[in-house]
């Protein structure tokens, strides 16, 4: 009786990553929940420039104020300045935010990658504002994002990055992973500079990236992700992302093809 | 023959140099912290990546027309948000509520169109806020 009660209560002091045998499957499709953080909120009440033309009646149905065209709105051009809580960058990569702030405030698509079809790169392409498939199998999980139809694989096998991948960054750059109890552990390499952090922070090609990824409730699928850089950043910098599983009916992305508008880009 | 294609993209360039273009531009292209409406007639519907475009008629005010060419979210985030590439018709009179071009052109940003009875087509659906 004693040895059984003992065996037992070894069994719960065990941590749950040692005994689990089944990893949670976080295949799916997912929305990004309040992607752009506090900046991706509404505008404050009374902030709403009033309409500068008159609509159609509106037949018993609530039109309300006119919202704004996109989420990250305040934060696209950088004329509202740097979110309290962007990433903390040295004084060379602040001096080049300012210079892209510059760019972008006139108008230009000179840094905007996403104007040119490119695929936003890791860690940005985290914020999924369009959508994300999970795919995932016993050695390898694969993150699709609708918006310009951007994918990154995380490999689950144990292998590492070799020097011939090292010396290839791209803009998703290489990542391994391990399951910690119920959450997986990714690390991210050999991404190279011409991407940007989130919004249009810059990096450099010493940037890495760590996340721990796992569900919060059924359906609900957490990702903390946290930044280093020696060279541009002053300390690292965390985010976290939250996404909502999909339901029926609104469970399937649809193809992008960006490069479709390309023809006559500005 | 070459030459005929030379004056064709010539005489194109012609016709169609003053109307708005089908430009694809980024968001930082907008004024995006600014929402005005206008109203008019659908010309056409463009259901394309990586954006939509709605080409309107508008009344100039001074007994012109004036033709606009505006600027929505891509195919997959409008599906979800409730619209079909069938959504808007041409002929039909629409207001798009939508953030002006910086350089002052006849485009804009996409925030919601409200068609005459009514209904509102917004940019997400609930499943995306």
């Amino acid at each position: 009786m004693n040895a059984q009660r003992t065996a037992v209560l070894m069994f719960c002091l065990i941590p749950p990553g040692l005994y689990a045998q089944t990893p949670p499957d976080f295949s799916g499709v997912y929305y990004p929940i309040n992607p752009f953080g506090a900046f991706g909120r509404g505008p404050a009440p009374g902030k709403q420039p009033p309409p500068a033309g008159k609509a159609p009646a509106a037949k018993g149905k609530e039109k309300g104020p006119p919202p704004r065209p996109t989420q990250s709105a305040p934060l696209a051009d950088g004329s509202q300045g740097r979110s309290p809580d962007a990433p903390s960058l040295t004084p060379a990569y602040m001096a080049k935010w300012e210079m892209i702030r510059k760019s972008r405030m006139a108008g230009s698509s000179e840094y905007d990658n996403t104007a040119k079809c490119l695929p936003p790169g890791m860690p940005a392409m985290m914020t999924m504002a369009y959508g994300m498939e999970v795919m995932q199998n016993k050695d390898k999980i694969t993150f699709f994002s609708e918006l310009n139809d951007a994918l990154r694989r995380v490999y689950l096998d144990g292998r590492k990055p070799t020097q011939k991948i090292l010396d290839d960054p791209t803009y998703a750059g290489y990542s391994t992973g391990h399951w910690e109890g119920d959450t997986l552990v990714v690390d991210t390499v050999a991404l190279h500079e011409n991407s940007f952090i989130e919004g249009f922070s810059p990096h450099s090609d010493a940037m890495t990236v760590k996340e721990r990824i796992r569900f919060l409730s059924p359906g609900l699928l957490e990702d903390r992700i946290t930044v280093t850089d020696p060279k541009a950043l002053t300390k690292p910098w965390e985010t976290v992302k939250t996404y909502r599983k999909a339901t029926s009916g609104n469970d399937e992305l649809r193809e992008f093809a960006c490069p479709e508008g390309l023809g006559d880009a500005k | 023959m070459r030459v005929r294609f030379v004056l064709a993209g010539i005489l194109g360039a012609v016709l169609f140099g003053g109307a708005p273009g089908l430009a694809h531009h980024s968001n930082v292209a907008f004024e995006v912290t600014k929402v005005i409406t206008i109203t008019g007639v659908v010309k056409t519907f463009e259901w394309r990546n990586p954006h939509t475009w709605v080409l309107l008629t508008v009344d100039d005010g001074k007994g012109g027309k004036v033709d606009w060419a505006v600027e929505g979210r891509a195919p997959g985030v409008l599906l979800r948000a409730g619209w079909t590439k069938n959504s808007l018709q041409p002929g039909e009179t629409i207001s798009i509520d939508m953030s002006p071009a910086k350089d002052g052109s006849k485009t804009g940003l996409v925030a919601r169109v409200i068609k005459a009875d009514g209904t509102i087509l917004p940019n997400a659906g609930p499943a995306q806020q």
